[in-house]
């Protein structure tokens, strides 16, 4: 069995993502304490899950037994865009004046980036809104 | 030439024959930084020590003494190395520097490269990428911070608590630096051909470092299996694609060369510190250094004499047909 | 809903840190020092790492500094938008624009879409907006 050895910080965060970019199907955080072969807390390892889901990494649903369960928000090669995307999302949430930060975004914009989110605006198969 | 001047060729044959057999009885991290420390402070020393000497024999050919205004007799009392050798010195060690320069290019190179790369892939999982791929393959990325890339395949391979010691691994490697360690050893070794095996002493100690941090976070046994689990695959997986392995500088994996010492070690009880062969060592680098500057007073002391006898040495040197 | 607080603290971005530390000043009524930074964010961040941001922050011109006594107070350079702007580039980076941009046009809520189209669809600008040169 497995010790409860020391982590360096993030270690867990990286296990758990390696975990779940493996896994078939979405799971519990039961199953990924189980799945990780480790002793640690029940709450520890929910609240790596719910920082994960915050970055953007992760998505959680709900399954038939009320309980949450985790899995990738994306295929795990755009996890790293997912991240930054949300990282953006959190700071125009910092400040007031959400439409004169996203004038001042866009002002800076290189030509062929403009055109994308243009491109991307207009397509009709956006997802919906974040959730929060 | 003087005596001194000889202590750091001494350590360059000492390190040539010693590195092996230190880096297997010192723990990886004391041989990590007393083998680079050793190879860096021996290859300065060297090619200082061999550049004085090129430079006094030189100095006796009689144009180049009219020059300098220095008595060639004077420096060249004692000495039964005749001057014609001081050019074949000097072609030497403006060979070993060009070398130097050319590896330190490389290595700035590649690092260059590698930050670039982990910009492009952004900051990941708390440094973690993870890319779709159906080779397994895992390695750490230099950067400021660096990264730890590895492949769906790897992880597939890997049960968890071995998956957890081969995170803890690359993150080791990051944490320390390990990059610097082996390039810089590296370095020296293009400087200084006799610390070629000091320098994968270096290399061999910081993978072995990183499993010992690996194992403080699972246990020995565990990282031994996920050694040899991912070592394997990542050799499979290299040898049917062809590819060759990054340059070490670049990237730092799991799975380089060694690898039956390294699970060996693992399996093993940690080294035991050895105080005395790191103290003799660490005196050793400390002699070299000492050596190769007092060299320097020495041959600033005999061309000040050198000077200080020009016009009489010349005549007496003439007379008697001493050269 | 930001990281909690969890068992130990977790290795954020440099953007990340940035815009937590400049959402701070913001809020603050007046210039406020690195120490006061550090008590109002109390997730475990270090007093050299405040410190560390402030200057940053201060070398990229996002906030201002007066003396005070050996240390400084910090309050921002700019307005919230241009600040906030400039750390969304900055963690933009030089990753995939396109797929970034993807997934930012995935989260946004149907409000700001909106006004991003707007925006978009305005009087052309002008042909060479300000290139960014990265600091890393």
């Amino acid at each position: 069995m497995a010790g409860v050895g020391h982590r360096p910080p993030g270690a867990l965060e990286r296990e758990v993502l390696a975990a779940l970019a493996v896994a078939e199907r979405p799971l519990t955080a039961a199953e990924v304490i189980e799945g990780l072969q480790t002793a640690l807390a029940y709450t520890t390892v929910v609240t790596t899950l719910n920082r994960l889901c915050a970055k953007g990494a992760l998505e959680r649903s709900e399954t038939d037994s009320r309980a949450y369960a985790y899995a990738l928000s994306g295929p795990v090669d755009e996890i790293p865009a997912a991240l930054t995307a949300r990282q953006m999302s959190l700071l125009l949430d910092a400040g007031s004046d959400r439409a004169a930060a996203l004038a001042r975004f866009v002002a800076e914009l290189r030509p062929e980036d403009e055109r994308e989110l243009a491109r991307l605006l207009g397509s009709p198969g956006r997802r919906r809104g974040r959730s929060s | 030439m003087n005596a001194w001047a000889l202590v750091p060729l001494l350590a360059s044959l000492a390190l040539a024959l010693g590195a092996r057999r230190l880096g297997r009885v010192l723990p990886p991290r004391t041989a990590a930084w007393t083998l680079t420390t050793a190879s860096l402070v021996t290859a300065l020393s060297t090619g200082y020590v061999l550049s004085l000497a090129a430079f006094t024999l030189i100095a006796r050919f009689p144009d180049v003494a009219r020059i300098g205004r220095w008595s060639s007799g004077v420096l060249g009392a004692g000495d039964p190395v005749p001057p014609a050798v001081g050019p074949a010195l000097a072609a030497v060690v403006l060979a070993l520097l060009a070398a130097a320069a050319h590896h330190a290019q490389r290595d700035v190179r590649d690092m260059l490269l590698a930050h670039s790369i982990c910009r492009r892939l952004g900051p990941g999982t708390a440094g973690l990428i993870v890319l779709d791929d159906p080779a397994p393959d895992a390695y750490a990325l230099t950067g400021f911070p660096g990264r730890i890339v590895v492949s769906t395949a790897m992880l597939r391979a890997l049960p968890a608590a071995e998956r957890r010691a081969l995170l803890a691994h690359e993150e080791s490697h990051l944490r320390h630096r390990h990059h610097l360690f082996v390039a810089l050893s590296g370095l020296a070794a293009s400087a200084n051909p006799a610390l070629r095996q000091c320098a994968r002493q270096v290399r061999l100690a910081t993978e072995r470092w990183a499993d010992e941090d690996a194992a403080a976070c699972t246990d020995r046994v565990t990282t031994a299996h996920a050694l040899a689990r991912a070592g394997l695959a990542t050799a499979a997986a290299r040898e049917s694609d062809g590819r060759t392995p990054p340059r070490q500088v670049l990237v730092a994996g799991a799975t380089d060369a060694d690898l039956p010492g390294r699970v060996r070690a693992l399996v093993g009880n940690p080294l035991p510190p050895r105080r005395v062969a790191t103290t003799v060592l660490a005196s050793l680098v400390l002699a070299t250094a000492v050596s190769a500057l007092w060299a320097g007073r020495v041959t600033e002391t005999r061309f000040e004499r050198a000077q200080d006898l020009y016009p009489r040495a010349q005549w007496t040197a003439t007379a008697s047909g001493h050269r | 809903m930001r990281g909690g607080r969890g068992a130990s603290p977790p290795r954020r971005g440099r953007g990340e840190l940035e815009g937590e530390v400049l959402t701070v000043l913001w809020a603050a009524d007046g210039p406020i020092s690195a120490a006061q930074v550090q008590q109002i964010l109390g997730t475990g961040l270090a007093h050299n790492t405040v410190q560390t941001i402030l200057v940053r922050l201060h070398q990229k011109g996002l906030a201002v500094r007066s003396p005070q006594g050996r240390a400084h107070l910090y309050a921002p350079a700019r307005g919230q938008a241009e600040s906030a702007a400039g750390l969304m580039h900055d963690v933009l980076g030089d990753q995939d624009h396109q797929a970034v941009l993807q997934h930012f046009v995935g989260q946004l809520s149907p409000e700001d879409a909106a006004t991003l189209s707007e925006l978009l669809l305005a009087a052309p600008r002008p042909t060479s907006p300000r290139r960014r040169p990265s600091r890393r």
